[in-house]
């Protein structure tokens, strides 16, 4: 925030030395951002915009990836709208989200004021340790899944055993499915949740803390009235990027689960592929631009309780 | 870690707080060393007692097998070429499009910046089938082309640039401006070198996307000779999850993780090598409250 | 604030941008062309008598990639100018993705029979070809790479339905297998070695919604039925397939059933502590006593399947697979030649089938469509260890000859896993009656696969 008060400072020109030069600068500067963000246009506009507009005119059509296209009109739309299996797609999603999102925030917001004392021992080792699953391939991740939380001879059951516990169907009961396949993304992303957590953390002003010392509020009265709320903006970021990320989750019942069992852990994105695997082209192009409002409606509603707080 | 005022006042942690943390250490690093190690038992032990490690037993059957089986040099080599040239495009185009973003007024500048987040709200999954079809209209399929360009300029990566070039003070620019540097020249001699942290932290995060890449590369690599990494993993596995007739499970499953163990390392090790940098650049581009 | 104010409007402008889309739609590549005459369909035999070219073969990996890639060397003694490029792929991952691009496409692939129908649009049309062979292959497989009168696999197994059972285990139990006539006879006996070794569950009942699929269409085999006949028309509400789900509901409720998928761990284990001793399935079981089993290979014994009533067909297809040749493959009609030879040459399928590498004792995970092949005088593989040394040729040949004809599979047949294939998993949790699975797939059919067609 900072810095915009000199942006818009420097929005005025400064004097330039050369007075002869002036005109070709100043057109020069006015150009330049043009420049500067063409190759990613260029790449935006080739590989972005291009499909999106072939994937909206095959959503009017019954294409089967050869021959010609029939079009249907909004059949494949209605199709969706009305069959149960699209919106248990997203309910699945919607679950998924709830059993990611809030454990995260809650246990990556610890995580991060514990590792943001800098008197911690082993501090260095534990941001290592926690960000490690993040750089793990998925492919191999989702076979560790698949071998440790097997229902007869996982290690997960093996030791919950121990203490007593019946075997439990993680992958194969459509009851466990969704949050066996939650706790793995919550394995896989919260390192990095933590980080960013940290770097939110890392703006907060010490002598606010040492205020509220010499006020005698305790250590969960600081975190709650001073860390979270002013960790505030940071928390709603990373909110927003583990949204997208579960709303758009495709690749982990893809590897784990294949949408099963019962279709339990058929993500929105997992749906919509099992379209494309029956050659539903068309179909799963309409599912396709049902799936972006969705997502870019979400975001722009996390966007505004964003703002309406500030 | 420059500027750690909050902590610094800090008392020392209490031992439920260690106790929380070293919970959590041992559940985040537990699957990755069972995979690790259980890489040397014998293939059926891996799932029969996927909890006894008998050191006496431990061999490099499951590495053989999977160096026979499994065109794993290939994937490394492909993957390799598409690191480099991804990677590149990314780590050059991304800074400079946020550069932009960051130091500029422009017309349709608001439209430009829609188009990022646009891209980091678009699954994957919606594009591959038109994507696909354009790279068969570009006589793409099976090329590097088809690897590298699609998203080479990475969103997030615009995305975070941009608040990480934020925080670099206009005088700075000024100062070189007036010193008759040109556009460019303040973005390569004044805005790189003042973001170094950044972009080392940048540079990691787009090692670890590409290299784990694997929803694209699936689709767009049909061939073997164009398999990465992860196809090659990815191939590996559909034996495990497609239809399992004539193949034994406890075999794949041990060169699964033969493979993955292998795939993994030269990651882990950069990343700790590099942790520092990658930790460092995040924080650098904190979304400050 | 500014930079607030930037970022709302950039998504304002975003989501305006998305919304003008569809009205922008008229660009595109172009997905209205093809030549989609009859006549271009129709796979030619090339000309000449020492054709040259290199054909690239995809097949799964595993056991039979490594057995028809030994058989390459006899080819190439018949056919010494065609080069064959051989690779292991993920086909189900790979396949449509490379028909819809139509580069780098194989000139043949190795796909399941239930999936061949679903990519008859990219195929070649095998009718000519095959005609000199039709009349030699055996009827189920051709009705299953028969769509719309085109035929587009060649014909690789036949795999017959057995019942596999643990014949040391049950002869302990006192139980006669040869008793077994009917699948009432089955219940009996799995009832009777329950009673002889408590906490036992005799019978397989699989878990996988495919391979269920898979296994209830081996049963329906038997009776002369199928999910969808000729036409395409659903003939699953029927009293045939109501009365496969109550035996299978049956061996549920009475706990008679180890309930697994297809040699995954559990079910291996339970193969081999002898709690699961009969296992109606295609002959490519016999791969567990052969590759997978420890502890009870060489106690399994194979016979023909039950009847549902006595005097019924004693075997159903269940699964097998075919070859399939994408037009848009550069030398499809030499790949033509390779499968005529793996399949109708002597040396071909003596090649396949006899004693290799991969399989010392011959290829017992199925035996040939191709009847003069499948001979029960002429066997290309004999006594099975694995199976304490048992005939299993003559028992394959002469349950092949025993299936019925006139089960051909829908293109849909894949995509019906998810409606028929999970209900019945739902029945088998004890959620739905087998009167509800039928009708409630057979809605869900109807709607999603048939109607969308």
């Amino acid at each position: 925030m900072t810095a915009l008060p000199a942006a818009r400072a420097a929005a005025a020109p400064p004097e330039p030395r050369r007075k002869r030069r002036h005109g070709g600068t100043r057109l020069r500067r006015r150009l330049a951002p043009y420049v500067f963000v063409a190759p990613f246009l260029a790449v935006f506009l080739a590989f972005s915009v291009y499909p999106l507009f072939f994937t909206a005119r095959l959503s009017f059509t019954n294409w089967r990836g050869t021959g010609a296209a029939e079009w249907v009109g909004w059949d494949n739309y209605t199709y969706l709208l009305s069959n149960p299996a699209f919106w248990s797609s997203l309910g699945n999603s919607a679950v998924l989200w709830l059993l990611i999102v809030p454990v995260q925030m809650v246990v990556g917001v610890l995580i991060a004021v514990l590792l943001n004392n800098a008197k911690l021992k082993l501090r260095g080792l534990y941001r290592v340790a926690f960000i490690v699953p993040f750089v793990t391939p998925l492919v191999a991740v989702a076979q560790i899944w698949v071998v440790l939380f097997d229902g007869r001879y996982g290690a997960v059951n093996a030791l919950l055993g121990v203490f007593g516990v019946p075997e439990v169907g993680w992958l194969t009961t459509s009851a466990w499915a969704k949050p066996t396949l939650a706790l793995l993304f919550l394995w896989k992303t919260t390192g990095f949740i933590v980080i960013i957590l940290l770097s939110g953390l890392q703006s907060i002003d010490g002598a606010i803390y040492e205020a509220a010392e010499l006020d005698g509020a305790s250590k969960r009265r600081q975190l709650w009235s001073i860390t979270v709320p002013l960790l505030r903006r940071t928390i709603m970021f990373a909110v927003v990027l583990q949204t997208l990320a579960v709303f758009q989750m495709f690749a982990e019942p893809f590897v784990v689960t294949q949408g099963g069992p019962y279709g339990s852990t058929t993500t929105a994105g997992y749906y919509l592929y099992n379209h494309i695997t029956r050659a539903d082209l068309g179909t799963g192009a309409a599912n396709s631009f049902l799936l972006v409002v969705l997502v870019m409606a979400l975001s722009l509603g996390f966007v505004r309780l964003l703002r309406a707080k500030d | 870690m420059t500027t750690t005022s909050a902590p610094a006042r800090r008392e020392r942690p209490r031992i439920g707080s260690h106790a929380f943390l070293m919970l959590l250490l041992a559940a985040f690093l537990a699957p990755v060393a069972w995979a690790l190690l259980s890489a040397f038992k014998p293939a059926n032990d891996i799932i029969r007692s996927p909890l006894t490690f008998d050191p006496t037993t431990f061999n490099l059957d499951n590495y053989t097998a999977m160096l026979q089986d499994v065109p794993i040099g290939q994937g490394f080599l492909n993957t390799a070429v598409v690191l480099l040239l991804k990677g590149a495009v990314t780590m050059f185009f991304a800074p400079l499009a946020a550069f932009a973003f960051a130091k500029y007024r422009f017309r349709g500048q608001n439209l430009a910046f829609g188009a990022v987040l646009i891209t980091l709200m678009l699954p994957t999954i919606v594009l591959i089938i038109p994507l696909l079809l354009e790279m068969k209209t570009l006589g793409w399929v099976n090329t590097y082309q088809a690897l590298v360009l699609p998203g080479a300029v990475d969103a997030f990566a615009i995305f975070w640039m941009r608040q990480v070039i934020s925080a670099v003070p206009d005088e700075l620019l000024d100062a070189a401006r007036v010193d008759g540097c040109g556009e460019f020249g303040i973005f390569w001699r004044v805005v790189v070198p003042v973001i170094r942290p950044g972009l080392a932290g940048l540079a990691v995060l787009t090692i670890m996307n590409i290299y784990n890449d694997f929803v694209w590369p699936v689709v767009a690599a049909s061939s073997e000779r164009m398999a990465t990494l992860q196809v090659v993993l990815s191939t590996l596995a559909q034996n495990i999850t497609g239809n399992r007739i004539g193949a034994d499970y406890a075999t794949v499953t041990g060169e699964l993780l033969a493979a993955s163990s292998v795939a993994l390392i030269p990651l882990l090790v950069l990343f700790i090598l590099l942790q520092r940098h990658f930790i460092n650049g995040i924080l650098a581009g904190s979304v400050k409250g | 604030m500014q930079r607030h104010h930037l970022r709302r409007r950039a998504l304002l402008a975003s989501a305006g941008l998305a919304a003008a889309a569809p009205a922008l739609a008229a660009c595109g590549p172009d997905i209205t062309s093809g030549d989609d005459s009859d006549e271009s369909r129709l796979l030619k035999a090339p000309g000449g008598d020492n054709p040259e070219g290199e054909i690239t073969i995809w097949d799964r990996s595993g056991d039979l990639f490594e057995v028809f890639e030994g058989v390459i060397a006899e080819f190439n003694a018949a056919y010494p100018g065609i080069k064959v490029n051989h690779v292991a792929v993920d086909i189900d991952a790979k396949l449509q993705n490379t028909l819809i691009t139509g580069a780098d496409v194989p000139d043949g692939v190795f796909l399941d029979d239930a999936k061949v129908g679903g990519f008859t649009d990219y195929l070649w049309d095998l009718s000519d070809v095959l005609a000199p062979y039709a009349a030699d292959i055996a009827p189920q497989k051709l009705d299953v790479n028969t769509v719309d009168g085109g035929v587009y696999g060649v014909p690789f197994d036949l795999d017959p339905g057995l019942l596999f059972y643990n014949a040391t285990a049950l002869e302990a139990a006192g139980i006669d297998v040869a008793a077994i006539e009917t699948y009432d006879d089955l219940l009996q006996a799995a009832r009777d070695y329950q009673a002889a070794v408590p906490g036992s569950a005799p019978i397989h009942l699989e878990q996988s919604a495919f391979l269920g699929q898979l296994q209830l269409e081996m049963y329906a085999n038997q009776l002369g039925t199928s999910i969808a006949d000729a036409d395409g028309n659903l003939r699953l509400d029927t009293p045939e397939f109501e009365r496969i789900l109550t035996f299978l509901d049956t061996v549920r409720q009475e706990g008679l059933g180890t309930r697994a998928e297809y040699l995954t761990p559990t079910d291996i284990a339970e193969l081999d502590n002898g709690n699961q001793v009969f296992y109606p399935w295609a002959i490519w079981f016999s791969f567990a006593p052969q590759q997978v089993l420890t502890e009870t290979s060489g106690d399994w014994r194979a016979t023909q399947l039950p009847a549902w009533d006595a005097g019924g067909a004693r075997s159903g297809a269940m699964g097998g697979s075919s070859f399939v040749l994408p037009r848009d493959g550069a030398n499809a009609d030499l790949a033509w030649l390779f499968y005529e030879f793996l399949m109708f040459d002597e040396a071909g399928y003596t090649a396949v089938w006899g004693p290799g590498d991969v399989y010392p004792e011959g290829l017992a995970t199925s035996i040939p469509s191709y009847t003069p092949a499948a001979d029960p005088a002429k066997p290309l593989y004999g006594e099975i260890t694995a199976l304490g040394g048992q005939d299993l040729w003559t028992v394959a040949t002469e349950a092949g000859a025993e299936i019925p004809g006139g089960t051909p599979t829908p293109t849909w047949w894949t995509g019906a896993v998810d409606y028929l294939g999970n209900d019945v998993q739902r029945m088998l949790d004890g959620d739905l009656t087998p009167q509800e699975v039928l009708a409630k797939s057979s809605e869900d059919i109807q709607t999603n696969l048939v109607d969308r067609q």
